[in-house]
């Protein structure tokens, strides 16, 4: 039986075997490019910054599509996506915020 | 769905969107709490803080076994997930364990490391630097804790609950949340394991 | 060694046996509490109790539950004003007053945090509870189990903080603790602890009911209520919702940070090793801003709902209320820096969230207008609700206007931490929050209890409210002008004194205000039969909530509705008045699922109180034994799958014809 068929509409697409397994690889290779520029030395500082901040980000979009298989297909999915939408720009906020003011108090203060 | 609702016989489906939904909303609201504690981690360790640092301690292939262990009782998972929809109870439980035995050696290299450090003097008392990294490892760890739990759980409800839209919807709010704590660890690896060490 | 696993730092010390007040109203608590529990014996109503309220999930008793336990935790925090109000009256020039300062530092400290959490949040949750359901058509919350723990984990923080008050001390430190004055070395004592565990656990209960509320609006509607025909109420809560599921994480983490500090000798918040003081100012005003827009967003949506019913006209401009909601929900996660404008960040840190703080008043601006103009060319009904809702856009504006000026960081540099400032926060509080409590509470009341408020009562309640107000608070602004910071135990120039009295004779009349709220509460009750509202619709209303009997029965519904328009139930009437009938009244009956009540919800809170307490005393063993209890309860009851009940068809009928036949004779 296809594995797709039997699964209840929660607001995630459905999930596929073959989606799974493209997913894990992908998460694989990233992670293993993220590990490897730190650990060999193979660029400048602010070029390995890049890429383990870029590897991060796209196994996070990675994971979120083929693993949490969040998709504005349904009216429920399309809810799912503005509410993690929401979320992160209220993490950004805090983290960038904090940040910038912790900077600048600490500049100011100390 | 909606035509049952007006009728007003509830069926247990139609509620089932409506669990997952508030789950989901869990899991945002644990998305900000992890926010906060990278706030405060990234704030305590900004250059110029006092303390040993943390790179003088990690061996960083032991915290990519650890992500690797992460990730791979992920995917675990969702083969567990694919099963459960089946209704395949045997080979579900069979996943299910592997993702456990899996997250259970994540704990357990954890443990490792956080008792080496304490050996070696980076202490969650020692400094703010310190503090900042056993909290928001720690927590996380204890999510992933708590998530094991959960699974033995999962285990024994799966053989012991008959209604079948009842466990796929309680592996629903596993996965999600099995799923988040792997999105987070890549967070934590980045901004502490990997930052810490460059 | 096992005598301290089990009491920890718990004795008979722990109780001020030598300070008089505080044993005052020790003996007071509990002679009330005695009282209660001797009537509900003497009357036989343990059973009734327990079945009905303690382990009900239905909304409409949960909501009431809220109500009560926020008028009761009123009557506390008031108590810590007639206090502070009468020290500082009596305190200047080389008076020291009545309160020596450790204990008056734990009265500002219990009011501001009893006020916020014990009453502003669980009388919002209450007003919520007991009418958004209806408003949507639906037949209750999405989760009646989570709806039930919600309240009692709200409960049981509130029983801690009363508990500080007889064994231990409360924090010393204001109502937000900031370190390092909450650390251990300056609080070595238990109050902060008690701060942090009364406010984590009922913190807890309000993130929870938060997802409940979202679930609910999203979810649960009735069919044809798009998102654009929603009430202006359930706009303003699903904004609201939003808002505590995004902050209050912000607030365990940053009062998990702190219990860190104190209890594991951990560096988040020292003066050394690298701890920064100011990260936990900063995380918990990323909390604090989001928390004023929860209090005063449902209370907007109060507003809108009775301004355009006692005006018998719609509400002016939905779709701008809409967006101005919207607006100021995103804005209020950009402000929050302006609660610390002199703490040390620099001129351009200062001038954004100066600047984006001036802005979020435009959306509010926008609100009051589109009320205004509502009531504009209406036929205007001035009964008690709509009295609140015209004082409150005289108070709520100066109020408003008071914080635009302290937006102004330069401004804000000589009046932060004055008495301005405190006057600015109660201006909106209690102009903008609390006047609209009290138009929901007069509002839905009926709905609630199935018989009106005494209109004479109220507005006597109302009129010494409002006079008192002014008298209590405006003298504030002039003190703080002139340079009187806030908690000040006592001050030695005694030109300040004559404006404390004034204050101190505006929370009388304020006092005075309460009881006479508390005497139309009596006076209701003893008069209910002839309030008694046999329609269901005493206020010739708009939305939903009316169309069903009061007080509601236990589905809501017989038939779920069905709407095509905004106001449906308003429209609706209207058109069969026009067609020459009364209002409408569906005679359908099915058999309807409803959940079971569960002792869960109790159960699990009271034992998170046991392991809260003894977090608070370092008791291990009971810590342990509340925290087991709550796992094992939680897990225990997943394994129940005997949670819902039906009603048959004959009962509903029995029920909708009784309410009819209620109808016709009255």
């Amino acid at each position: 039986m296809r594995d797709d068929v039997n699964q209840p509409d929660y607001g995630t697409g459905k999930k596929k075997l073959s989606i799974y397994v493209i997913g894990f690889s992908l998460c694989i290779i990233l992670t293993l490019i993220a590990f490897g520029s730190v650990m060999e030395n193979l660029f400048s500082r602010s070029q390995t910054f890049i890429i383990i901040y870029a590897a991060a980000c796209i196994q996070f979009i990675v994971q979120v599509l083929c693993f949490l298989r969040l998709n504005t297909q349904t009216e429920q999915s399309k809810i799912n996506v503005m509410s993690i939408i929401f979320a992160g720009v209220i993490l950004i906020v805090i983290i960038i915020g904090s940040l910038w003011i912790m900077r600048n108090c600490n500049y100011n203060m100390m | 769905m909606h035509s049952e609702q007006i009728v007003g016989v509830e069926h247990h489906h139609d509620s089932d969107s409506t669990d997952v939904f508030g789950f989901w909303l869990y899991i945002m609201s644990d998305c900000i709490l992890f926010a906060c504690l990278f706030a405060t981690y990234i704030v305590l360790n900004l250059p110029g803080s006092p303390g040993p640092d943390l790179k003088n301690f990690i061996d960083l292939s032991d915290v990519l076994i650890e992500t690797f262990f992460l990730l791979f009782s992920n995917f675990t998972f969702g083969l567990a997930m694919l099963n459960v929809y089946q209704h395949r109870i045997r080979k579900t439980q069979a996943w299910l364990l592997i993702s456990f035995l899996l997250g259970m050696s994540f704990i357990i290299y954890e443990l490792k490391e956080f008792i080496h450090l304490a050996g070696e003097g980076f202490r969650w008392d020692y400094s703010a630097k310190a503090s900042s990294f056993f909290t928001l490892v720690g927590t996380h760890g204890l999510h992933v804790s708590c998530g094991l739990v959960w699974i033995i759980l999962m285990m024994i409800q799966l053989s012991l609950v008959k209604d079948e839209s009842i466990l796929k919807r309680r592996m629903t709010y596993l996965g999600l949340f099995w799923n988040f704590l792997d999105i987070v660890w890549i967070f934590v690896f980045t901004i502490v394991y990997l930052m810490g060490a460059l | 060694m096992f005598e301290q696993l089990l009491f920890g730092k718990l004795s008979l010390a722990a109780i001020p046996f030598d300070a008089p007040i505080i044993m005052g109203a020790a003996i007071f608590m509990f002679l009330a509490f005695f009282i209660i529990l001797l009537i509900i014996t003497i009357y036989g109503k343990w059973l009734y109790i327990w079945k009905e309220w303690i382990t009900s999930v239905d909304h409409k008793k949960i909501g009431i539950m809220y109500l009560i336990l926020s008028g009761v935790m009123l009557l506390r925090g008031f108590s810590d004003v007639v206090l502070m109000r009468l020290q500082q009256a009596l305190a200047a020039g080389s008076s020291l007053g009545y309160l020596p300062p450790e204990h008056y530092d734990q009265i500002f400290t219990a009011h501001g945090v009893i006020m916020i959490f014990f009453v502003a949040m669980p009388m919002m949750f209450g007003l919520l509870n007991i009418a958004l359901p209806l408003q949507i058509g639906a037949r209750d919350v999405a989760y009646p189990y989570l709806n039930s723990l919600s309240f009692w984990l709200t409960f049981v923080g509130a029983m801690l903080c009363n508990a500080s008050l007889v064994i231990g001390d409360f924090a010393k430190t204001g109502w937000l603790a900031y370190p390092p004055l909450s650390e251990l070395y300056y609080s070595p004592d238990v109050g902060v602890d008690y701060f942090i565990w009364s406010l984590q656990i009922a913190g807890a209960g309000t993130l929870l009911a938060g997802i409940n509320f979202i679930a609910t609006i999203i979810k649960m509607r009735c069919k044809g209520m798009s998102l654009m025909r929603m009430p202006i109420f359930v706009w303003a809560s699903l904004c609201t919702m939003i808002l505590v599921v995004s902050a209050f994480p912000v607030l365990t983490v940053s009062l998990a940070l702190l219990f860190l500090d104190r209890l594991f000798g951990m560096h988040f918040f020292s003066e050394f090793a690298g701890g920064n003081a100011m990260m936990y100012i900063n995380l918990i005003w990323i909390w604090g801003h989001p928390e004023v827009y929860i209090l005063i967003l449902p209370a907007f949506g109060i507003f809108s709902e009775v301004v355009a019913t006692f005006s018998q006209k719609k509400l002016f401009g939905y779709v701008t209320m809409v967006y101005a909601i919207a607006v100021i929900t995103f804005l209020s996660f950009i402000v929050w820096l302006h609660h610390f404008f002199t703490m040390g960040a620099g001129a351009d840190v200062n001038a954004f969230f100066g600047i984006a703080t001036m802005v979020i008043a435009i959306p509010t601006g926008v609100k009051v207008f589109n009320w205004l103009f509502t009531m504009y060319e209406g036929r205007i009904i001035l009964a008690t609700p709509m009295l609140w809702v015209i004082a409150f856009f005289t108070t709520f504006a100066i109020g408003g206007m008071t914080g635009v000026i302290m937006a102004v960081p330069p401004i804000d540099f000589q009046v932060h931490n004055s008495e301005f400032l405190v006057a600015h926060f109660h201006n909106v509080i209690i102009g903008g929050v609390l006047f609209g409590y009290f138009a929901g509470i007069t509002y839905w009341f009926p709905k609630a209890f199935g018989f009106r408020l005494d209109e004479n009562w109220g507005r006597w309640a109302f009129a010494f409210w409002i006079v008192g107000f002014f008298f209590a608070f405006m003298p504030l602004y002039i003190l703080g002008l002139n340079g009187f910071m806030r908690r000040m135990e006592h001050y030695s120039n005694i030109m300040f004194q004559p404006y404390l009295i004034t204050a101190a004779i505006g929370a009388t009349m304020i006092l005075i205000g309460i009881f006479l709220q508390i005497g139309q509460l009596i006076v209701s009750i003893k008069n209910r039969h002839a309030l008694r509202d046999y329609s269901g619709d005493p206020w010739n209303g708009r939305t939903l909530e009316w169309s069903v009997a009061s007080p509601a029965p236990i589905y809501n519904f017989s038939e779920l509705p069905v709407v095509n328009e905004r106001d449906a139930f308003w429209e609706k009437k209207e058109r069969h008045i026009a067609e020459g009938r009364i209002h409408p009244k569906n005679i359908h009956f099915h058999p309807i699922h409803l959940p079971k009540n569960t002792a869960a919800g109790f159960i699990i809170a009271m034992f998170a109180g046991i392991a809260g307490f003894a977090l608070i005393w370092h008791m291990w063993i009971p810590g342990i034994i509340g925290f087991c209890g709550m796992l094992v309860t939680i897990i225990a009851r997943t394994f129940d799958t005997n949670i819902e009940y039906t009603i048959s068809k004959e009962e509903v009928r029995k029920i909708e014809l009784a309410h009819l036949k209620e109808m016709i004779n009255a």
